[in-house]
């Protein structure tokens, strides 16, 4: 029996947060934690992947039931992975922040995750800390460690920075510090690079790069992770690579974030160096022009 | 899939920064109409649970069901509202709900209002409040020196998801008060009693210390406001006679009485539904020993309330000389009440009463009514759960079967039940008697914890005697009912009073 570990992932939507956090969970089963996995996000759709690509009834669908069968919240994916997911309103109506904080109070006030003992608890959360109710998993430390999924995408690392800001701020009242960046969808140097300079700038660091990967697509429209699709692939030993380095890391930084004008400034050199290696692969061309 | 078992054992878990509320916690209730043993073998199956009415006139908030009002008598600490300004209105009728206690009969002389309200604007909702609640802190602890600093939460500050543990624990190190949190934000619960298990949670994680000697003359009693000033004065005067302390909380208690919760000998009830938390949350942590039933109602409770006390302060023989010197004094007087109401009707039938029974209200009146005389076939309880479960089968043992309708206090539910119920005498909720116009006895349960009258009295053996004769009064006089017939239109139409269903509006495709 190992301590329970709590980690929140938060990313920009798009990034392949949940895809990353489902094989994370997969990979973790599969070595022989017990895993629960929380989506935090209104269009729950965190933890199809665990379970065959097919949606799972929500916390605040439960609520919103008005019943108090909260075996109803709790669904067996892959390997016996706990997936539960918050859930919220439809797109443009209601309070998606407040069916966070009602779903994850719901969950830890009344001993569920106690009662599911898992050794290992991962929130998925909506990757704009756009306000309170998102910034619950960081807040009193009911996630030990934050990580974050970035591509070298500008404005996935601008949401990075974002919650960088919100890690920074609860870090003096018991909030949850970070414990990595996860670099994701990395397809060449130039971009791992560019993930490498910002985690050094903000004085965090990188815990794994996960290529882009056909692989990935394939097993996400099968409804399967790629730990269960594929599991002889290179890409799902990056995965369980993850994994091993996630149990391990006992690391917690409190971040430097940018403030937004640097983070432009930064940005635009980077942005200009991807483009021009973008260019000589597709054409062909050196850049430091000697091969001409 | 199996809904969540009946735990009467369960844990509370004051690492939490609050409690479950009590549709989760005790699968609370807002709506039932039926047997008593119907609702008990419902709510072990875990089949209760809370629906919406389309029509809603009368409730509470869980912040604004009393709770301000009596978290604002405890003297030396100060009270923050973090909300906009409305959600403190109702704190400000403290003065009106305690003024008219004389300080002779042990209201403090200081009364002051301890209040402060972050008044949310539209700029705090959109960027966070935070600071201001700091500050607010800051502000209490300099104006008032107090010796804890409740923090009352509101929905505003609940939606926007302020980090209430955040701001207290940085700027904790700067005042001297003990800053108690208490999570009663409205929309967390259609419950009420959610916000009294928050307000104890907040007293049990950040006030109530280690204890440093067992006070085996001490008794915890929390109440209800529903327990009036004179029922304080008789449980001190019965348990002082037998060398007893009565720790009450929490009107008008100080910090040190929360504080030192931990030391007492046990924790009586006056209202279990009311004191469960504490009560298990004291037994838990510092392995103080409580009881829920039975409450101090009706001299037969109150005798078996005693002997639980005697039990366990070690004051056994005291109590039963107490209890044998009581009794010859007021036993032969509730026994002349009991046979003039016996005989009222004239025709060997029994005098029909109904009464707006809060839960608690309904294990502790019902026997009482028995033993007046009275027989009581219906109680209409605001909310029900699962914590009283045991008590209330016991009591159906006892007693025998009865209906349980509850309503919520919802007026128009509660006057179609009277009136197709036709009782004798009809006992409501003191704001509440307005809404019935009838030629038969109205009259209210109970008065509040400010009415000092001695015929307000409820409990021990004052309060057995009292409240029969009040009961007596409201068959005797009927000038009330009269004119309230005569002079005031009936606040619903006949319609609805044809209408077979008391629970038309219950909305019932609302819960699955």
């Amino acid at each position: 029996m190992i301590k329970r570990k709590q980690i929140a992932i938060y990313g920009k939507g798009g990034v392949g947060k949940s895809t990353t956090t489902s094989n994370l969970s997969a990979a973790l089963s599969d070595i022989g934690y017990t895993v629960m996995q929380v989506g935090c996000d209104p269009k729950n759709d965190s933890t199809n992947s665990l379970r065959g690509g097919k949606p799972i009834p929500t916390v605040m669908d439960t609520l919103r039931s008005g019943s108090n069968d909260f075996e109803q919240i709790i669904h067996e994916g892959y390997n016996g992975i706990f997936c539960v997911e918050a859930g919220g309103p439809e797109p443009g109506v209601g309070c998606a922040g407040r069916g966070i904080i009602a779903a994850i109070e719901l969950l830890d006030n009344n001993g569920i995750i106690d009662d599911y003992d898992p050794d290992i608890v991962i929130y998925d959360v909506l990757g704009d800390v756009v306000c309170g109710g998102f910034a619950i998993p960081i807040r009193q430390g009911l996630a030990e460690q934050i990580y974050t999924v970035t591509s070298s995408d500008y404005m996935a690392i601008y949401a990075v920075n974002n919650l960088f800001k919100g890690i920074l701020k609860y870090s003096g009242s018991g909030g949850g510090l970070l414990g990595g960046i996860i670099g994701n969808s990395i397809k060449s140097l130039a971009e791992k690079e560019m993930i490498e300079d910002f985690s050094n700038k903000t004085d965090s660091e990188v815990i794994q790069y996960v290529p882009r990967s056909p692989t990935v697509t394939k097993c996400e429209l099968e409804g399967k992770t790629t730990i269960e699709g594929d599991p002889d692939s290179d890409q799902a030993e990056v995965y369980r690579e993850l994994a091993r380095k996630v149990i391990n890391n006992q690391k917690k930084f409190i971040p430097k974030p940018f403030d937004v004008d640097a983070l432009n400034d930064w940005g635009s050199t980077w942005v200009s160096r991807i483009l021009l290696h973008q260019k000589t692969s597709s054409q062909g061309i050196q850049d430091d022009g000697s091969g001409v | 899939m199996q809904p969540k078992p009946y735990d009467p054992d369960h844990k509370i878990d004051l690492d939490k920064n609050t409690c479950p509320n009590r549709e989760q916690r005790a699968n609370g209730t807002n709506v039932y109409y039926g047997k008593a043993t119907q609702l008990i073998e419902d709510a072990k199956a875990g089949k209760t649970k809370c629906f919406d009415r389309e029509l809603q006139q009368t409730s509470g908030c869980v912040l604004n069901f009393y709770l301000t009002v009596r978290v604002s008598t405890i003297r030396d600490a100060a009270i923050i509202y973090h909300g906009p300004l409305g959600c403190s209105s109702s704190s400000l009728g403290y003065r009106e709900i305690f003024r008219s206690v004389p300080p002779e009969l042990g209201r403090p002389q200081n009364f002051e209002l301890n209040w402060i309200t972050t008044n949310l604007q539209q700029s705090d909702v959109v960027y966070g409040a935070s600071q201001k609640l700091k500050n607010a802190v800051l502000e209490a602890q300099k104006r008032y020196d107090p010796k804890a600093i409740f923090i009352l939460t509101t929905c505003t500050s609940g939606v926007i998801g302020e980090d209430i543990e955040g701001a207290v624990n940085e700027i904790q190190p700067e005042v001297k008060a003990k800053i108690v949190p208490v999570h009663c934000e409205g929309v967390r619960s259609r419950l009420v009693q959610t916000g009294y298990d928050a307000f104890w949670h907040g007293v049990l994680k950040y006030l109530v210390k280690k204890p440093e000697k067992i006070q085996k003359d001490l008794v915890n009693v929390a109440s209800m406001l529903s327990y009036t000033w004179q029922d304080r004065l008789e449980i001190k005067r019965l348990l002082g006679k037998v060398g007893l302390r009565v720790n009450f909380i929490p009107e008008f208690a100080s910090v040190n009485q929360l504080e030192e919760l931990s030391e007492a000998a046990v924790t009586a009830p006056l209202c279990p539904t009311y004191t469960d938390y504490l009560s298990r949350g004291l037994k838990q942590e510092f392995d103080v020993p409580y009881f829920l039933y039975p409450s101090p109602v009706g001299i037969k409770n109150t005798e078996a309330w005693l002997r639980q006390i005697g039990k366990y302060t070690g004051k056994e023989e005291e109590i039963e000389a107490l209890i044998k010197e009581e009794n010859k004094i007021w036993a032969p007087k509730l026994k002349s009440i009991r046979e003039r109401l016996l005989n009222y009707r004239g025709d060997g039938k029994r005098l029909e009463v109904l009464g707006s029974l809060g839960q608690g209200r309904l294990l502790s009146q019902i026997p009482y009514f028995d033993e007046l005389g009275l027989s009581s076939s219906a109680g209409l309880p605001q909310d029900f759960d699962n914590l009283i479960l045991e008590d209330i089968e016991n009591m159906v043992e006892d007693i025998g079967d009865f209906d349980i309708l509850v309503s919520t206090f919802q007026a128009a539910e509660q006057g179609h039940i009277t009136r197709n119920r036709d009782p004798d005498i009809t006992l409501t909720c003191p704001f509440q008697g307005g809404a019935y116009k009838r030629e038969k006895s109205v009259t209210r349960l109970h008065a509040l914890r400010g009415d000092p009258d001695p015929w307000s009295t409820q409990s021990g053996y004052a309060g057995a005697i009292a409240f029969g004769e009040f009961i007596l009064q409201s068959l005797e006089n009927k000038a009330f009912e009269n004119t309230m017939k005569e002079k005031t239109a009936d606040s619903y139409k006949d319609s609805w009073y044809e209408q077979p269903n008391p629970l038309k509006y219950v909305d019932r495709e609302s819960s699955k």
